[in-house]
């Protein structure tokens, strides 16, 4: 029994309905979060929810500080606290349950004609990380990337652009190479672990009652899954960031 | 791999609004806020330092002065001890030489009383010798009265 995602064709282009509705869902957790966290924020006294956030910041702070200088580094604070606190939420949504309709040929969403594949009918899930697509980890790593690049540029140009031909400019395609495996990796590794989880998830709900320790086992690995990707995707964007923006120092 | 390009759109926008939602209600003035902490922080260490540089200050300060009230003290403590050996000993010297004066003049006293007795004495026996003589020269009969009446007066002489 197999899974479609609920989409619709709108204009000729393809919407993933669940995507988006998951993708907007985050958004506002994560927002709520942060708005909880500062209202009635204060200096000396601070809520529970503010120290959480201020803790956040200061992990974030420290990521920060291990790759490059915390002052060249204090531009992309606001970035990395944004990233990782929505792929935390994002990678933890998709887990606690699931939402599947039952639909049949011809069924409609807001008056949106389903896409079933060509089936006559199909079991719907409206309920994932949006993290699980391809697409949506792709978005995030072209943020990334392009900012990487974009800040190589502005504020370092000149080591930026020698960085391409060094040692020799017999390396160029070498490092050509590694700048194109750089968002490869930074996406599909975050894409790969969590879809996975969320796979597992359903081959083991598939086992009835006999998968339910499994299953509790699954949902605990995959929380530290999801906590661990969040944090290694806030790393790696540090690290390059760090890569395109600060000179290596030759002697 | 079925890729949903309209998802990745739609995320880069999400996440854009995302940014922008929360660096504007959220971090900016969170930002500020654990700034403002930091500089509270400072100032709060900059005033405690300033009292502990001023408590040292005064504590040294009295100290100073409780020094020098001990040693004014015992200035005075020594004063005083000086004053009262030198009193004692003026004192003693006074009444020493008091009472060397009225022994002196209890000796002259008794001298002088002496030597009145003395004197009176002397003028007794002799007006007593006199009458003893004219008594004599009255009854000069014979040896035996004569014998009699001058042992008779020397009695009166004795018992007198």
């Amino acid at each position: 029994m197999d899974h479609i995602f609920p989409e619709v064709h709108l204009g000729g282009i393809r919407f993933d309905l669940a995507a988006i509705f998951m993708i907007v869902i985050t958004s506002i957790i994560v927002f709520v979060i942060a708005k909880l966290a500062v209202r009635g924020a204060s200096v000396t006294n601070p809520t529970k929810m503010q120290n959480f956030l201020e803790w956040v910041i200061e992990f974030v702070q420290n990521i920060i500080g291990t790759t490059m200088d915390l002052k060249k580094g204090r531009p992309y604070l606001t970035l990395g606290i944004a990233l990782i606190m929505y792929l935390f939420v994002a990678n933890l949504l998709g887990l606690p349950f699931g939402i599947i309709t039952h639909a049949h040929e011809g069924a409609t969403f807001l008056g949106m004609t389903l896409d079933l594949g060509g089936e006559e009918e199909a079991h719907i899930a409206w309920w994932k990380s949006p993290t699980a697509d391809v697409a949506v980890s792709g978005a995030l790593m072209a943020i990334v990337i392009v900012l990487t690049h974009v800040e190589g540029l502005r504020r370092n140009r000149k080591h930026y652009l020698k960085h391409y031909i060094e040692p020799y400019a017999a390396f160029l395609p070498l490092n050509i190479i590694k700048e194109i495996a750089k968002p490869l990796s930074l996406s599909l590794r975050l894409y790969g672990n969590i879809f996975a989880g969320e796979v597992m998830i359903g081959v083991i709900m598939g086992m009835g009652w006999f998968g339910i320790p499994a299953l509790i086992v699954w949902q605990g690995f995959s929380i530290f899954v999801g906590a661990i990707q969040s944090f290694v995707f806030v790393m790696l964007t540090m690290v390059y960031m760090s890569q395109a923006i600060v000179h290596e120092e030759h002697h | 791999m079925d890729i949903v390009w309209s998802n990745f759109f739609i995320q880069l926008i999400a996440f854009g609004i995302l940014f922008w939602l929360l660096s504007r209600y959220a971090f900016g003035p969170l930002f500020s806020i654990m700034e403002q902490r930091k500089q509270f922080v400072k100032e709060q260490l900059e005033g405690a330092e300033n009292s502990r540089k001023q408590a040292e200050a005064q504590y040294e300060e009295q100290k100073q002065s409780l020094a020098q009230a001990r040693k004014d003290a015992y200035d005075i403590i020594e004063q005083a001890k000086h004053t009262s050996t030198k009193q004692a000993d003026e004192i003693v010297h006074a009444a020493k030489s008091e009472a060397t004066r009225l022994k002196d003049e209890a000796v002259k006293d008794i001298e002088s009383e002496k030597n009145k007795a003395i004197a009176s004495l002397r003028a007794q026996v002799s007006g007593m010798s006199v009458m003893i003589a004219s008594k004599i020269i009255e009854k000069q009969i014979d040896d035996k009265s004569q014998e009699q009446l001058v042992d008779q007066y020397l009695n009166e002489v004795g018992s007198k």
